[in-house]
């Protein structure tokens, strides 16, 4: 218990002080003999005021400090931080909310917020004499990130953490690096290709000795926690042995009998069970599709270097830090949504550009040359029945950005947007200029009136009720009907479920605050970056990249992490392991551990959040939270419930 | 239910519009224009349809000629969309959609077809002439004649039929339900506007251009009148001779203000001039002033040693009453005033 306790009184300029007759507070306080000091102040807060605190508690020795002011969302670091400055403990120092609780709440009972103000105050005074000074908890941390994912955003993500320093395992589920940017020809403003953009990033990260690339690998089991995390990837064969002939490869593909839609050209085009990557795609080698492969032999016939014989790899590493890139994916029409699927010259926006890239000279599809092209935009994002609520942001310019692409590269051809407002933000506006100034038509309607894609004859009809034009309903003949498809999250969530990070209302991975922690999630140690996270273009997946690699080395960068010590205890000799403690973590910090032959509760320091989930659950009443004992709570309410 | 032809922007080029497309739709023209109301939004709408390519829509409308074209809305728009002159260009295409001979269609949209047909004329003038021995006697009178004749066949064969067709444009295929008296309780707005263009007044600030137009088209229909029906070149009456002169002079000084506007380039109506606005203010200079020195010439009695500049008047007449009046510039007369008319038919309809 301590003897030398110091109680300010803050006046708040008059925001506590015209309710709250704080020199009777003080008076009230003063009685206690554990208090060794008492002042009142006009402002706690206010320089003058830290500075003599720092003198008191330092001259006089105190051994605990309360201030009696505002909330301690305004001003607990503050006086921690006085605390500190004056060489006291910063857990010795307990705050009291007088103004937000008891002069703003009771500004038309005078008296009463007086006695209310002198009960909370005392509340702080009888934790304070129990309190203990603490240091924050430590741990080593291993110097060492994986970043899941190797699109455009993991490989930025993996090159910056190598470039500082840490060791990176770029872990990538499918047998090519390059992701979406991969799949995609010019990109605005630069008029580079996503080849280009992904060939740079591959090689500089490959150049790179600190970054180790798997692919076909995913992370199947993780245990650990921030600074320690254990992770077992399993690598999936290519079944093809690595110096491989290329032209013996080029037969094999040949003889495979089993043909399958490629979904790097999103089903417009097949390809074989054996397949090469495509110019942006890496590595440069071949893989066998063991999903479709049927195991005929036909390939090993004719080429030396497939081996079937190759198994499943299983790999265990230790990161200090996960960076999660994982990206997302085309949001897929329902069938007949604007005829998709049910009438044969309706395509997506990413199939389209598939499309302008195999065809050269004429816009051909389905036999067929293409004049006349009709977008549909906000397909699947921004709907009024549907769970997409959200703009898919990067759609808008990439349309007209494919617009202007085909216009300019084929002749005599028209583009039609039926849209619900343009949103070519930023510098993308000059896209929409251009796009206008060539010729190409606007029409919008609202959310509730969408156009209706019908056939008449062997005709495609796309028909609006534009509200440029007074809601007069027109018509445009469509050779070809692009349907502007948004970004939605990765169909496949097993990363996301094994690491267990919260999704948004939109089903992104959730970062923990928008503006202030926007690449953090609530799992310390996993940061998200890119469109995993929700829709972004490449500029802003960027953005993220390297705020998460940043934020994921900050962790890391140290070698070791200081965490707070407010954690829950167990008591060895209460605690029997019912395992109802386990149940309520939110956090899975607590684990069924043998102790000298005994089944007992243990808590990794470095999970538990302090959040106090498991304390009541506890039959045997085994568990403290330290700086929130029993002690100091039951004694705090006395101090409140007392009536002298 | 309206088809989108997005080839018309370009064909509504040859007429002299252009940039169109870039319209994003932001409406300050409509905010702008003194003539938009609930029911008629200049110049908007007539821009979204010609973006749109509703050719059909645009037949049926009014509004082109209803615009007397101040130029806010182009001066206005954030897009250098030029509105106004897309106005302009509607009326030079809604001229030759009503003309049943095409000929307007081909003398806008090509210039060098427009010069063919007056170096042809000025051509046959001069054979003509030629075989009449340039005898000066014979050209007055034939040139008389012509004056008389041209008057006639002009408004019967072209003009009275183009009117005809931009009334079945614009009033019978809408099925516009007129009552027969109501077309001649109207027909007073068709004089008044004919003659007095006082819609303009409600377009400018400055009221100058109304003015000028006014006594221009004062001077015009009178000197017309002066010679043919007063035979100016061969009267004796001094009233009519200084009545001529006046109106030759009001003629080629208005025209001649109107030139250096074009070529000053400083208010927007004349920042844009196609060929046909340079032929009809040229020719029409050229008329008056020819006419002035033709009939100084006799004053002076030196025109049958000067015979040529009877030529020169004659081949701007001839060029005049056969290319500019039927299928140019001159028929904005006619259908600005038509247009009123209509106008006034279409709201008693509504009513």
């Amino acid at each position: 218990m301590k003897k030398k306790i110091g109680v300010y009184v803050c006046h708040c300029g008059g925001n506590i002080s015209d309710y709250v007759d704080v020199e009777k507070v003080r008076a009230e306080i003063e009685k206690d003999e554990s208090v060794f000091l008492s002042k009142t102040t006009m402002f706690a807060c206010a320089d003058s005021n830290q500075k003599d605190m720092v003198t008191d508690i330092a001259e006089k020795q105190l051994d605990g400090a309360v201030v009696a002011s505002c909330s301690p969302t305004l001003h607990l670091l503050t006086f921690s931080a006085v605390a500190e400055r004056a060489g006291l403990n910063k857990y010795n120092y307990i705050h009291a909310n007088i103004r937000e609780q008891a002069s703003w709440a009771h500004s038309d009972d005078k008296v009463g917020a007086t006695k209310k103000a002198i009960q909370i105050v005392k509340a702080a005074v009888a934790k304070v004499k129990r309190s203990n000074a603490l240091e924050p908890f430590r741990v080593a941390a291993t110097n060492a990130v994986a970043v899941v994912g190797a699109g455009i955003a993991g490989l930025r993500s993996a090159i910056q953490l190598a470039e500082s320093g840490a060791q990176v395992y770029l872990i990538e589920r499918e047998f090519f690096v390059g992701g979406r940017v991969a799949q995609w020809d010019d990109l605005f403003v630069s008029n580079e290709t996503g080849k280009e953009l992904i060939t740079r990033l591959y090689d500089r990260a490959m150049n790179h000795k600190n970054i180790t690339l798997f692919t076909g690998a995913e992370i199947i089991e993780n245990s650990g926690s921030v600074g320690n995390i254990s992770l077992k990837v399993r690598i999936s064969p290519r079944h093809m042995k690595l110096d491989c002939n290329e032209g013996n490869l080029g037969r094999a593909i040949e003889v495979c009998p089993v043909v399958v839609p490629d979904k790097f050209n999103f089903n417009i085009t097949t390809r074989k069970a054996i397949y090469h990557n495509f110019p942006g795609e890496y590595p440069q080698l071949p893989v066998i599709d063991m999903e479709h492969c049927t195991r005929c032999g036909e390939c090993e016939k004719v080429c030396e270097n497939v081996d079937f014989s190759q198994k499943d790899e299983f790999l265990n590493i230790k990161v200090g830090s996960v960076l999660l890139a994982t990206g997302f994916d085309p949001y897929e029409p329902k069938d007949d949504e604007f005829g998709y699927k049910t009438i044969d010259n309706v395509v997506t926006l990413p199939q389209f550009k598939r499309l302008v890239h195999y065809c050269d000279d004429k816009l051909v599809y389905k036999g067929k040359e293409v004049k006349n092209i009709a977008y549909i935009y906000c397909v699947g994002s921004r709907q009024v029945d549907g769970e997409n609520k959200y703009c898919s942001r990067y759609c808008c310019t990439a349309t007209i950005h494919a617009a202007i692409t085909a216009k300019k590269k084929y002749k005599d051809l028209y583009n039609f947007h039926f849209n619900r407002g343009i949103r070519t933000y930023g510098k993308q506006e000059v896209l929409y200029d251009e796009s206008s100034r060539l010729g190409d038509i606007y029409l919008q309607s609202f959310e509730d009136h969408p156009p209706v894609v019908s056939k008449e004859g062997d005709k495609t009809i796309v028909t609006i009720n534009d509200i440029l034009t007074a809601d007069k309903t027109l018509e445009v003949e469509a050779d070809l009907v692009v349907l502007v498809t948004g970004m939605v999250p990765r169909q496949d969530n097993s990363i996301g479920s094994l690491l267990k990070i919260p999704r948004g209302r939109d089903n992104f991975f959730n970062e923990i605050h928008m503006k202030l922690r926007p690449v953090e999630t609530v799992i310390d140690g996993v940061t998200i970056a890119g469109a995993s996270q929700g829709p972004k273009n490449i500029m802003e997946s960027m953005n993220s990249s390297l705020a998460a690699a940043t934020k994921s080395f900050s962790l890391i960068a140290a070698g070791e992490l200081a965490l707070s010590p407010t954690i829950a205890k167990i008591d060895v000799d209460n605690c029997l392991w019912c395992g109802k403690c386990d149940d309520a973590c939110p956090f899975n910090a607590l684990t069924k551990t043998d102790v000298d032959g005994k089944q007992i509760a243990v808590v990794n320091g470095s999970v538990c959040k302090g959040c106090g989930m498991c304390m009541p659950v506890c039959p045997s009443n085994a568990i403290e939270l330290i700086g929130y004992t029993d002690d100091q709570i039951e004694s705090m309410i006395d101090a409140l419930v007392s009536t002298d | 239910m309206a088809r989108i032809n997005p080839k018309f922007t370009t064909e509504l080029q040859s007429y002299g519009a252009f940039d169109t497309n870039a319209c994003y739709n932001c409406g300050n023209c409509t905010a702008v224009c003194s003539l938009s109301d609930e029911d008629n939004s200049f110049p908007r709408k007539m821009v979204r349809y010609s973006v749109l390519g509703l050719e059909n829509e645009i037949q049926t409308s009014l509004e082109p000629w209803l615009c007397y074209y101040c130029g806010d809305c182009s001066t206005t728009c954030p897009r250098e969309a030029e509105p106004g002159e897309l106005m302009m260009s509607l009326r030079r295409y809604l001229t030759s959609k009503y003309d049943w001979t095409g000929f307007s269609g081909m003398l806008y949209k090509s210039l060098s077809i427009s010069v063919i047909a007056f170096v042809l004329l000025a051509v046959g003038v001069i054979w003509f002439a030629s075989s009449l021995n340039f005898e000066p006697e014979l050209l007055l009178h034939y040139g008389h004649y012509f004056e008389m004749s041209a008057i006639g066949s002009v408004f019967l064969l072209i003009l009275f039929p183009n009117l005809i067709r931009m009334w079945n444009m614009v009033i019978r295929k809408p099925k516009v339900n007129v009552s027969f008296s109501a077309y001649l309780k109207s027909f007073s707005e068709l004089i008044v506007h004919m003659f007095t263009q006082k819609r303009t007044l409600g377009c400018d600030d400055s009221q100058t251009r109304w003015f000028q137009h006014l006594i221009l088209v004062i001077g015009y229909l009178s000197l017309l009148f002066t010679t043919v029906f007063l035979d100016w070149f061969a009267t004796n009456s001094s009233f009519i001779l200084i009545l001529g002169y006046l109106e030759s002079v009001v003629i080629f000084s208005v025209t001649f203000i109107f030139m250096i506007g074009r070529l000053n380039k400083k208010t927007q109506v004349s920042k844009n001039s196609h060929p046909s606005d340079w032929f009809f203010v040229i020719w029409l200079f050229l008329m008056g002033l020819s006419a002035f020195v033709v009939r100084l010439f006799i004053d002076l009695d030196i025109l049958e040693t000067n015979i040529w500049m009877y030529l020169i008047h004659l081949t701007v007449l001839v060029q005049w009453a056969v290319i500019i009046v039927p299928f140019g510039k001159w028929t904005h007369f006619l259908y600005r005033s038509f247009a009123m008319y209509f106008e006034k038919l279409k709201s008693l309809s509504v009513s």
